[in-house]
């Protein structure tokens, strides 16, 4: 056990005193062999036992600090002239450049479970820890997600409104309805994941992977998020029957009932899509084709060459949106036995085929405007590949670092919603355009 | 200027102080903490997140504490001294959530940004959640210029 004295700016002494109170005094430590030498003010009594911290800050000019790292040791002394030699039996420490500190939390989480339990007990009523309502149902829905259904919805109105139907009010239904269905899917995925395991075993999550972790915090119980996901689930299919209705009772309902069903199969036993390597194929069709169809059938009351061409590039967007987000969680997916894509390739594999995915979107984007299934408008949404270039760098030099992937599932995402947005926008600003023309 | 006067200034300035509790088995355990001193209550105030709560256990079971502040780098005063606490520490637990809440004032002056992170709550729930160390000094040891080879001042209560 050896510490880099010279990485910390300060180090002291502890021990306990003949008043049982802990007495510390800021230390000269030099290492010598297994040990340190200590040079110990000759008014005071060498104990037995000692610890030491090794402490560092850098304080920042504007007021804080940064650059955290220490390292308390605990250990037996014994007194050789005016100097000590500590033997150090056990270390613990924390330095925020090897470790992150949200990685450093998540470890932590089930000490504060235990904290929490024994308060519980000796005050006699159940201490949770609480957010304000708004934030947790933000963090419980993974609200920020919801993009990954916007877009596939307007390219589905898009694409309408390039072979002339359009309606704002109905988008503006179908964007509701869908985005409620969305939410009870990832409260669904939440529920399904912490029983089946893939959560609790999960303890690098990011803002973007390893789930919403609002049961692993105690912030709602599984019986709570199983009735979130249905509320959600009974509003989206609602709005779904009124516009089934309204517009095409079986056609629409035909949709709606396959997308819920993939959404609750995704990792509900027993088809638990998820966990059999089929996961990213289900989500590319849900959020693919049934989402852009659904939206094209409820503005155009038919099914079109247009919608289904167009649905392609976006399934396989937000497909890898799940896809590059399975990296941080892969080892313990696969230890929970859910063998997503990225469980069953090695990294060299995963990358070669975002790469190939992400070409494929980018030509399904080209293609139908060259067959004249699109509007040359329709190519704005080319604009992202720069972006998705350097994203596929990023995820590449960080594969394998759950913290230091973040800005690259970040990236990720952008990509998939801005090009979904920017095609979508292309199906719109045609008729636009040619209504000026 | 008397040694609990010194002490205050070094409490009031310090970024960081480290706190040492005794575990069962009667070993230390110090914590780099951040110390938030009260003039108006002539008390030393700690937050601690229930994700690092072993130090707040040990303390239930036997509430004598140090807190040392050393490092002249971490002490924005004129003039330095390593100053010692032997206090007698109370546990606020009753109001995890935001019961620490008025404690922020003091805890901005020391780190600015602190507001910002706590409005992101939601990225981390379980940190936001805080137990409140409070440490009634009853003995200060003071080393002036941090020099440690001779004895140090000392105030009593």
């Amino acid at each position: 056990m050896s510490v880099e004295v010279e990485q910390f700016s300060d180090t002291s002494v502890s021990f306990i005193d003949e008043d049982g109170y802990p007495v510390s005094f800021p230390a000269k430590v030099r290492p010598i062999g297994e040990g340190y030498m200590i040079e110990w003010p000759q008014y005071l009594p060498v104990p037995r036992q000692i610890t030491l911290l090794f402490n560092h800050i850098t304080p920042i000019p504007t007021g804080g600090y940064t650059d955290r790292r220490y390292v308390m040791v605990r250990g037996s002394v014994e007194k050789s002239g005016d100097t000590v030699l500590f033997r150090p039996e056990k270390s613990y420490g924390w330095d925020e450049k090897k470790k992150p500190f949200f990685q450093y939390c998540e470890e932590k989480t089930s000490q504060a479970k235990n904290y929490l339990a024994k308060l519980s007990k000796n005050i006699g009523r159940p201490v949770k820890p609480r957010l304000p309502t708004a934030q947790l149902l933000f963090r419980a829905t993974r609200f920020p997600f919801l993009t990954a259904t916007v877009a596939p919805v307007l390219i589905g109105a898009g694409s309408a409104a390039y072979l002339g139907y359009f309606d704002p009010l109905l988008l503006l239904l179908t964007l509701v309805g869908a985005s409620l269905i969305h939410l009870g899917l990832n409260m669904t995925n939440d529920y399904f994941d912490h029983k089946l395991g893939a959560d609790e075993s999960n303890i690098t999550p990011t803002p973007f992977s390893g789930g919403s972790r609002i049961i692993q915090y105690g912030l709602l119980t599984s019986g709570q998020v199983a009735s979130l996901a249905a509320l959600f689930y009974v509003a989206g299919v609602a709005i779904g029957l009124y516009l089934a209705l309204l517009r095409g009772l079986i056609p629409i309902l035909t949709v709606m009932g396959v997308g819920v069903l993939i959404s609750v199969a995704y990792t509900a036993p027993p088809l638990k899509l998820a966990y059999r390597g089929v996961g990213e194929v289900a989500v590319g069709i849900g959020f693919g084709p049934i989402i852009v169809l659904g939206s094209h059938y409820v503005q155009a009351q038919l099914f079109s060459i247009q919608a289904l061409l167009a649905s392609v590039p976006i399934g396989i967007l937000i497909c890898l949106i799940l896809y590059v987000n399975e990296i941080p969680d892969a080892p313990y997916d696969a230890q929970a036995g859910k063998r997503t894509l990225v469980t069953r390739l090695n990294a060299g594999q995963v990358i070669s085929l975002y790469k190939l995915l992400l070409a494929t979107a980018y030509a399904m984007i080209a293609l139908p405007v060259l067959v004249g299934y699109a509007p040359p408008t329709a190519l704005i949404a080319l604009a992202t590949i720069p972006t998705a270039v350097n994203t596929v760098k990023s995820v590449k030099q960080t594969y394998g670092s759950p913290y230091l992937m973040i800005p690259a599932l970040a990236a990720n995402i952008r990509v998939a919603t801005f090009t979904g947005l920017l095609h979508a926008l292309g199906f719109f600003l045609w008729p636009v355009i040619m209504l000026l023309a | 200027m008397d040694v609990f006067e010194a002490a205050e200034k070094i409490m009031e300035n310090a970024l960081v102080s480290a706190l040492s509790v005794a575990s069962p088995k009667g070993q230390v355990s110090t914590h780099p903490m951040l110390p938030l001193y009260s003039r108006e209550r002539k008390k030393l105030y700690f937050t601690s997140s229930i994700l690092f709560s072993r130090k707040v256990e040990h303390i239930k079971t036997n509430p004598k504490v140090g807190v040392l502040f050393s490092g002249r780098q971490f002490i924005n005063t004129p003039s330095y001294a390593a100053v010692h606490v032997k206090g007698d520490a109370k546990i606020y637990e009753e109001n995890l959530n935001n019961g620490w809440m008025w404690l922020l004032d003091l805890w901005t002056r020391k780190e600015p940004y602190i507001g910002a992170y706590i409005k992101q709550r939601l990225a981390l729930p379980l940190f936001w959640e805080r137990i409140i160390i409070e440490v009634t000094p009853r003995e200060i040891l003071l080393w002036d210029d941090g020099d440690v080879s001779k004895q140090p001042r000392r105030w009593v209560r």
